[in-house]
């Protein structure tokens, strides 16, 4: 009988090698990541002015470019938004949001639509499809690169 | 008897052991990054890339693109891999003229790189006519030991 046990204990410790070797692919596709989450709170923290949230999102490597190409830097852009000509923000909504996921680098597009007006009254209203580009490091995510382009697509 | 629960206590122990080994295997040291030579490599497939968007080059799009490539062109447009491809092969009358400039690698890790450029296009690949200056951000990743472009977001320059 406690040679059953034995044979049962080593038959289940055989196992534990493979189990070791499984756990560094555990992970869901979209490597488990929430993408829908992350873009939502990047963008509400845009629209609410949460810079302290978008100081830590933000890589330093971090541009973003506009539908007209005029491009910022992390710092360029984080002062707009600390400053007086910081746009007012009324609806910045991701919809459709796609994930490609390459390891420590990912790529999320989405349809973001826009209502609001510059610190001049302009008004920025539209839609935009978007192309968002995210680096992993030290097992976090961050922003580093945006370029918008308005939905000319369903004209 | 007691030699046959000796004889396991020992299987035991040296099964036990390479348990251990096996959870101690991908904890080794990680290799010190060489931003430049990321830097170098994804400089020179931002050349790879465009020259073969110049030649309607499908065949070197396929090795470089990685499978779930992803493509914003100005318009909104988006491109997988199949499609972006098609594009290019599909030139409208003389190769596209593509000149980039001002290539900046803003990231540089062991399996990813980010970059910017300006490329100046002119020409018509499928439906879409490119003439002028387009600021490009160009995602590339380490997959399976290979570099590969992940994806690219392109803007149209109309602001002065």
């Amino acid at each position: 009988m406690r040679a059953i046990h034995v044979g049962a204990l080593a038959l289940i410790l055989s196992f534990a090698p493979l189990a070791f070797g499984q756990t560094k692919s555990a992970a869901p596709a979209g490597g488990g990541e929430d993408w829908k989450t992350l873009d939502h709170k990047w963008l509400d923290s845009e629209r609410t002015g949460d810079l302290d949230y978008l100081d830590k999102f933000f890589a330093d490597s971090y541009v973003l470019v506009f539908p007209n190409g005029l491009t910022y830097t992390k710092a360029q852009w984080l002062e707009i938004l600390r400053g007086p000509d910081r746009p007012t923000l009324l609806v910045l909504n991701p919809e459709n949001i796609q994930a490609h996921v390459f390891g420590n680098v990912a790529i999320l597009t989405d349809h973001t639509t826009i209502k609001g007006h510059d610190s001049k009254g302009n008004s920025l209203d539209g839609e935009f499809n978007v192309f968002r580009g995210v680096i992993k490091k030290n097992g976090k995510w961050y922003a580093t690169g945006v370029v918008m382009n308005p939905d000319l697509t369903k004209k | 008897m007691r030699r046959t629960y000796g004889l396991a206590a020992t299987i035991l122990f040296i099964i036990a052991t390479g348990t251990a080994a096996l959870g101690q295997a991908p904890r080794k040291a990680p290799r010190k990054v060489d931003e430049e030579d990321v830097a170098a490599t994804a400089a020179v497939l931002d050349h790879v890339w465009l020259n073969a968007s110049h030649n309607s080059d499908g065949d070197t799009m396929d090795w470089l693109f990685a499978d779930d490539f992803i493509e914003i062109h100005p318009g909104g447009l988006l491109a997988d891999k199949r499609q972006q491809i098609d594009q290019i092969r599909n030139p409208q009358g003389a190769p596209l003229d593509i000149r980039p400039t001002d290539i900046q690698v803003r990231y540089a890790s062991p399996d990813a790189a980010v970059l910017t450029d300006t490329t100046i296009i002119h020409g018509k690949s499928g439906d879409v006519t490119y003439d002028g200056q387009f600021r490009v951000i160009r995602v590339f990743s380490k997959l399976h030991g290979r570099w590969r472009a992940a994806g690219a977001g392109i803007a149209r320059i109309t602001a002065q």
